[in-house]
């Protein structure tokens, strides 16, 4: 790999520990910008978009942390690898760097060849990613309309826990869902919606699915799956195509649901025990653009928790002029209703208790329980 | 410790280091500044960021004994006993002059 035209950014209050990370670092031909605190990071970063960040944690006014949160809250910013600079003894500095999204540490003092060496290591790595993503996406664009795309039961995943009410509408066709057994503790749910109904869907579907399964693995955050398919979808989905979803990923042995929303109605969390509520958060759509924001919450469950995902036919209703804000008061209450209906049959009581029994539907719907 | 040594163990030659070193000695001298000022003015908060900067910058090169010196200060500015810190002060000045004598 050639380091030419590779920018680092160097993040310290310390002007020493800044010439001494910039000598270590320009030796090996990367170009090194400074920044002597967060504000200027942040601007620098926006601007110039290096490709690796090293972070100091302790400086004064905005620290590391603050820093990185607001990095990743940047759509300019958010992809950039930070790696965190760290004193001996902050030890849960560090665990608190890697949920904020940190790749990786350096422990002071440091020594050159370390530095150089980590810095390599993910520059690699992202770069390789980034290669997989463009051969995914290869791949991808060789699947001619896929058969059309089995879509699984909860008989075929009993561990997975789930119910589901699936209609699909022959003229329109944009939403569909995937359940994914990703270890015996851990399950994949997502549930999609197409936009724009005029392109035929069943190719791009059978292109999300495979993306699920070759991403959706514990090598990768729930966030970090997400966005690799988004990225893979920005280069195969045809112009001015994209979908909303919402993807849960449950972990049973630590107990941790976590959701990540794209653009897609919020969640139904309805808790064994304790008041069920939206799961309610601001995340940009799939698919559409290479630097994005996507909500992200992780839930603290257990057995018997449920969680109800769905697209947006459920709350919306042109005809009856239902809007989005009413018909998601109207779908927790359903959700809450059928507590006692074992999961496997809960969409379809909330459908009919939505719908009634003989309703002329006007959109797809997916409706997708799940309990821990 | 010889510069040579402690450039080796950085990774860095010689001539590199000692531009760092420039570089330490200049802000060196601001923070024991800052930190007497600090200890004049009773200010808990600028004496142990002043010892922690220190702290920092003289490990970053290997010049363990001040940072050693500088950490000892900083928990005690920390933990608001800045009383009786002229001590190790002194010992930060001795300390800084070894280095200034090498370059």
């Amino acid at each position: 790999m050639s380091t030419e035209g590779l920018s680092i950014l160097v993040v310290d209050d310390n002007p020493l520990n800044l010439k001494l990370l910039e000598t270590a670092l320009s030796k090996e031909g990367y170009t090194i910008l400074k920044a002597p605190n967060g504000p200027k990071a942040r601007e620098i970063a926006d601007e110039k978009r290096p490709e690796l960040i090293l972070l100091d944690i302790m400086m004064p006014e905005e620290d590391g942390f603050e820093v990185i949160k607001k990095l990743k809250n940047n759509s300019n910013t958010a992809s950039i690898p930070v790696i965190f600079l760290t004193g001996v003894s902050e030890i849960d500095s560090k665990l608190a760097g890697f949920e904020l999204g940190a790749v990786d540490y350096i422990t002071k003092p440091f020594h050159s060849l370390e530095v150089s060496a980590r810095v390599r290591l993910h520059l690699r790595l992202s770069h390789a990613t980034n290669a997989l993503i463009a051969s995914q996406a290869a791949k991808l664009k060789q699947i001619e309309k896929a058969q059309s795309s089995m879509l699984v039961t909860p008989q075929q995943i009993p561990d997975a826990k789930f119910g589901i009410y699936y209609l699909a509408l022959q003229e329109a066709g944009g939403d569909f869902y995937d359940v994914l057994d990703i270890t015996d503790d851990i399950f994949g749910y997502f549930v999609g919606d197409f936009a724009g109904h005029d392109i035929e869907t069943s190719y791009l579907t059978s292109s999300v699915k495979a993306l699920l399964k070759q991403n959706c693995t514990p090598m990768y955050q729930p966030l970090e799956s997400i966005k690799l398919i988004n990225d893979v979808l920005v280069d195969v989905l045809p112009v001015g195509k994209y979908l909303t979803s919402c993807y849960a990923r449950l972990n049973r042995r630590n107990k941790q649901m976590t959701i990540i929303n794209c653009g897609h109605p919020p969640a139904v969390y309805v808790p064994k025990d304790g008041d069920a509520r939206l799961i309610q958060m601001d995340g940009d759509i799939l698919g559409m653009f290479k630097d994005v924001v996507f909500g992200k919450e992780t839930v603290r469950v257990l057995p018997g928790d449920r969680f109800f995902l769905y697209s947006d036919g459920m709350v919306e209703s042109p005809d009856k002029k239902i809007i989005w804000s009413e018909g998601l008061q109207i779908m927790l209450e359903a959700c809450v209703e059928v507590r006692d209906v074992p999961i496997e049959r809960a969409p379809e009581s909330i459908v009919k208790s939505i719908f009634g029994d003989n309703t002329k539907f006007e959109d797809d719907i997916v409706l997708l329980g799940v309990e821990v | 410790m010889a510069f040579e040594e402690l450039a080796a163990n950085l990774g860095l030659e010689p001539e590199e280091f000692t531009e760092l070193v420039e570089l330490f000695v200049e802000t060196a001298d601001d923070d024991l500044s800052k930190l007497n000022a600090a200890l004049e003015a009773n200010d808990v908060k600028q004496a142990s960021d002043a010892a922690h900067s220190l702290k920092g910058s003289s490990g970053n090169l290997g010049f363990m004994e001040i940072s050693e010196v500088a950490r000892v200060v900083e928990e005690k500015a920390r933990g608001g006993a800045i009383d009786g810190l002229e001590d190790s002060i002194s010992q930060l000045n001795e300390k800084l002059d070894v280095v200034r004598k090498q370059l």
